[in-house]
């Protein structure tokens, strides 16, 4: 065993840093730290949602009851269902893989710590701006998928609706930082010899997982930032009375809202796959079909999103076609829990408290999962869409299988990092309780929904058999709260007495146990050579490692994080670009009343835009004269960027100035609207851009390139050739091709 | 008539179409003769062959914007990709002609072959002329070989590598579902063709009466083939990349065999 973290510490900080260290949690850069912020923070939140839950038990516990009002058991649900989702589960699961993706691949630290602590801040941020509507007695009362257009000013003219979308475009930004983050950190972090095919599946879900949220979450703050237009700048997105369409909200909120399902269950899956095969003592089985299903989960979530929708009424074809994609995303889910099963069969299980967790996953998640799949019968689905049938299905999925394996990480990693023992008694307590409590909560919901009963209703009239089954239900609830409540009090003692981990208490192979618990700053001192996926097992067994996977030297060259983050962002931005162009096109592809894209003047923004794109062949020679050492000709390419970009923007002014002359302004029609919108973002992003290049400029001309030619001229070339590309989008869809419909 | 006499009896005869997959397959057999890999040329002939001559062809011709959509994943899609896996490991390109296929021209030859077919003006064209038609199946053709060159050139080290293959597809998926959520979701006819079809074997009854095909719900039908269906033709693809990536040899010494 190595030296304690202590020593290491007074070893390389000076007093007065080592001071800093341990007082500086709020201004912390260390992945570990901002994990463990994360997993504080979302255990607040679940103590608040999860009090919200009970209030709601309490209120449907007996018939006609009138212990909350209607309007406070809207925001009650509403609330409890935007929080679990934003606010507890993703930063749970952000907060492991902020802790553990690092150690798995043997790397330092993240690849961008100090975006790893803004993406983490606006968590909470986001969090008290949600809640603070709350304070002002103004919650939004709408659901967490706030259907349009009951989402809209005339339906809900408080306050609410605007604090839930502004605080969910702030826990979208942090959450596209941090899918940035763990991508460039896995690709481009890796150990010697990390190679990709041996990644621990932990983090090759999370990798994974970052190309969902990059294209997901982008959608949802494109929906968002139109309902705020609809709110605040009274435009008609999602209006009917004026030509908008509440359809459109749900399209977009759920071709968002599925791949969401996803961000929140590969990871989870992540934590099954490395804990299964650690207390079942043998390797995962059929890794490649574990590893490669998911890639098929991540494809398939963005074509069923119509699956939420067959109530709407879209036609037999749409139903026809998403019942089937649907069906289809339970093959690679089903492959998985086959895998997982295979590697517990005829494995020497130990049970302890992560691997009962994650038994009782296995079972609840199957359940979860088939009563999912019965919803892609359309008949089926049109009858209990709305009932606690669906209720009981996505808790089942949720809670049943997402929050147990959350459970299960949080048991099996602790002594990680703390560096002592859980107590095993107080598991079992609060394993059992809650798997009693979360079956004895939900299970009975199907019979209720079958029976008929509403989800979304504050009160219900005394029907046979409704009153008991909610009262077991309600009942069964507290055994959930009690569990949490062992969960906690076992972390608390465990903090102030646990039996001391040592660095690998569990017997586990891949790379965070190869450090000390808790890991040193620097996470490790040396690392074991890495030919396998269980490179710990190779080391401790010489005699019969596990056979090499890949050669070695496969994509030694990492390649350039600075590089690989912005392209990362780039394809977030495309999601958000690309769900604002569609709706353009959804709105305009029949000419509106009142101005139409034929009123624009295509000769003069031509003009300007051949000035924009001769940017982008200027900034590639500024780039090329960096590389040949010229900094004089990067600063007079660059410059000459600036200046083309300048005339372009300066153009898109007169043109704005033009047509608000001509009486044109947002509210005027919905081509009006989406062309605003449209060009608007894009214009902001030529800003900045602009303000981007400038700095570079500035930079450049003090002279601090001159030693070694920097990122940032790269990066900003990325990003200023992207926003180029998104105009030629643009361009066509908004000024060419409405001309020839 | 009922869609079981429909089935039987509308078949196109096209004696060009005809000839030109007997030409083919002698060509097959002469150049790399008979062996197992030969089914995927029989598997590819066979698309090409029911998308021109079957049933599917008399409805794509004017009838069933649906119809012609299967026609087209029939032809860009599907009997390229046969038709590669047909060849044998030895079949090489040219060094010039290589250098051409460029991983961006070859996707971008593919993402066109699906747009710029489905341009009103030219998706009219290709419903209403023959000629058009003929023009139309040869691009596709050729553009589904460009594209699928990078990911199933018989030749291993003509090919791109694995994951940068599950990108290519993951765009080329991208790409399609965008066209097929415009063509779904669309209030205006993309292919005015098949608005009013001229009933020349007087199956109209037939389509809109058993069938209840409307030209929106056939439209609906036409966006969702190419959105669904199509993305998982890629989606398979996509897996053979991560099994030919975690089939890869572990040693380097017979992966350096294989390129030399």
């Amino acid at each position: 065993m190595s030296e304690s973290p202590e020593a290491v510490l007074e070893s390389i900080l000076s007093p007065d840093q080592r001071a800093h260290y341990q007082l500086a949690w709020l201004s912390t850069v260390d992945h570990k730290r901002i994990g463990i912020l994360y997993l504080l923070t979302g255990t607040v939140f679940f103590v608040a949602g999860g009090l919200e839950a009970l209030a709601m038990r309490l209120q449907l516990a007996v018939p006609n009851n009138h212990l909350v009002a209607p309007d406070t058991y809207n925001m009650l649900f509403t609330m409890h269902g935007t929080t679990m989702i934003f606010l507890v589960v993703m930063p749970l699961l952000f907060g492991l893989a902020n802790y553990f993706v690092p150690l798995q691949i043997g790397a330092r630290d993240m690849a961008f710590p100090r975006l790893n602590a803004f993406s983490f801040w606006l968590v909470p941020l986001g969090g008290i701006l949600l809640h603070f509507s709350i304070v002002i007695g103004d919650a939004s009362t709408v659901g967490w998928f706030a259907y349009a257009p009951l989402n809209e000013t005339p339906y809900a003219s408080r306050l609410g609706v605007d604090y839930w979308a502004i605080s969910l475009l702030v826990l979208g930004i942090g959450s596209v930082g941090t899918a940035i983050n763990l991508f460039t950190t896995v690709l481009c972090l890796r150990a010697p010899g990390m190679t990709l095919r041996r990644l621990p599946l932990f983090t090759w879900m999370n990798f994974i997982n970052s190309f969902l949220v990059l294209a997901a979450i982008p959608v949802l703050n494109a929906a968002l930032v139109m309902l705020l237009c609809d709110r605040l700048l009274n435009t008609h997105f999602f209006l009917p009375a004026e030509g908008g369409s509440p359809i459109l909200w749900q399209h977009i909120f759920w071709a968002f809202g599925h791949p969401e399902v996803y961000i929140l269950a590969l990871p989870a899956f992540g934590i099954i796959s490395e804990i299964i095969p650690v207390f079942s003592r043998k390797p995962i089985f059929g890794y490649e079909f574990v590893a490669g299903s998911t890639v098929a989960i991540a494809l398939l979530s963005f074509g069923v999103w119509a699956h939420h929708m067959f109530t709407v009424g879209m036609g037999h074809a749409m139903d026809l076609f998403f019942a089937g994609s649907t069906m289809l995303i339970a093959i690679p889910t089903g492959v998985k829990v086959l895998n997982w099963t295979a590697t517990m069969f005829r494995g020497r299980i130990r049970f302890n408290t992560p691997m009962l967790y994650c038994i009782a996953f296995l079972i609840q998640f199957l359940c979860g999962g088939i009563s999912g799949v019965s919803h892609a019968i359309v008949p089926l689905d049109w009858q209990t869409k709305n009932s606690y049938y669906l209720v009981a299905h996505f808790h089942y999925v949720a809670v049943g299988g997402i929050l147990f394996a959350i459970l299960a990480a949080v048991h099996y990693w602790f002594p990680k990092m703390s560096g002592r023992m859980l107590s095993e008694k107080l598991g079992r307590w609060s394993f059992w309780l809650m798997v009693v409590g979360f079956n004895g909560t939900f299970m009975i919901q199907h019979f209720l929904g079958l029976a008929g009963m509403g989800r979304r209703i504050y009160t219900y009239p005394d029907l046979p058999g409704w009153g008991w089954m909610n009262m077991l239900s309600t009942v069964s609830s507290f055994f959930m709260a009690a569990a949490a409540l062992v969960v906690l009090w076992n972390i608390g003692s465990a903090m102030l007495r646990g039996a001391p981990a040592g660095d690998n208490p569990w017997e586990a192979w891949t790379l965070e146990w190869a450090t000390t618990s808790p890991p040193p700053v620097e996470n490790f001192h040396a690392l074991p050579p890495i030919h396998s996926r269980r490179p710990l097992w190779d080391d401790a067994h010489p005699e019969r490692p596990d056979p090499v996977v890949g050669p070695d030297h496969e994509g030694t060259a990492r390649p350039d994080k600075y590089r690989s983050a912005m392209v990362a962002f780039v394809l977030s931005e495309g999601a958000f670009f690309g769900t604002l162009i569609l709706a353009f096109l959804y709105f305009n592809v029949q000419p509106q009343q009142g101005p139409t894209p034929k009123s624009l003047d295509l000769l003069k923004t031509g003009v300007f835009s051949i000035c924009l794109f001769a940017s982008s062949f200027t900034m590639w020679r500024s780039e090329k004269a960096l590389h040949r050492g010229s900094n004089r000709g990067m600063i007079a390419w660059l410059s000459l960027t600036i200046a083309l970009g300048g005339v372009f923007i300066c153009g898109q002014g007169l043109e704005y100035q033009n047509l608000l002359a001509h009486g044109m302004l947002i509210d005027t029609n919905l081509f009006a609207t989406t062309f605003f919108t449209l060009t608007g973002f894009h214009g902001i992003h030529v800003m900045v851009g602009l303000l981007l290049m400038l700095i570079v400029l500035g930079l450049a001309m003090a002279g601090v390139f001159k030693s070694k030619p920097p990122p940032a001229l790269a990066m900003v070339g990325i990003y200023w050739h992207f926003v180029d590309i998104v105009w030629i989008l643009v361009l066509t869809v908004v000024y060419i091709l409405p001309r020839f419909l | 008539m009922n869609t079981i006499q429909f089935l039987t009896t509308e078949w196109v005869w096209c004696p060009l179409a005809l000839a030109c997959a007997a030409g083919a397959l002698v060509i097959y057999l002469r150049g790399v003769g008979w062996s197992r890999r030969g089914w995927w040329m029989v598997g590819a002939i066979a698309s090409f062959l029911i998308a021109l001559m079957s049933p599917l062809a008399a409805l794509a011709q004017g009838y069933l914007f649906s119809a012609h959509m299967l026609q087209h994943i029939l032809l860009l899609v599907l009997a390229p990709a046969l038709a590669l896996m047909a060849l044998p490991k030895s079949t090489r390109v040219s060094g010039r002609i290589s250098g051409l296929l460029h991983p961006a021209v070859c996707w971008g030859c593919g993402v066109a072959g699906m747009w710029i077919w489905h341009l009103p003006a030219l998706c009219n064209a290709a419903a209403e002329s023959r000629s058009v038609a003929a023009v139309q199946t040869v691009t596709l053709l050729g553009l589904g070989v460009a594209f699928w060159w990078q990911l199933l050139a018989p030749c291993e080290a003509q090919r791109i590598a694995p994951l940068h293959g599950v990108l290519y597809l993951f765009a080329a998926c991208i790409a399609c579902t965008v066209l097929g959520i415009i063509l779904t979701f669309s209030p205006v006819t993309v292919c005015g063709a098949y608005l009013h079809p001229v009933d020349r074997l007087g199956i109209e009854p037939l389509i809109d009466g058993t069938w209840g095909m409307t030209p929106m719900r056939d439209q609906q039908i036409g966006g969702l083939i190419m959105w669904v269906p199509m993305c998982m033709v890629y989606l398979g693809a996509i897996f053979g990349q991560l099994a030919r990536w975690y089939g890869a040899p572990s040693e380097p010494s017979t992966a350096n065999l294989h390129t030399t």
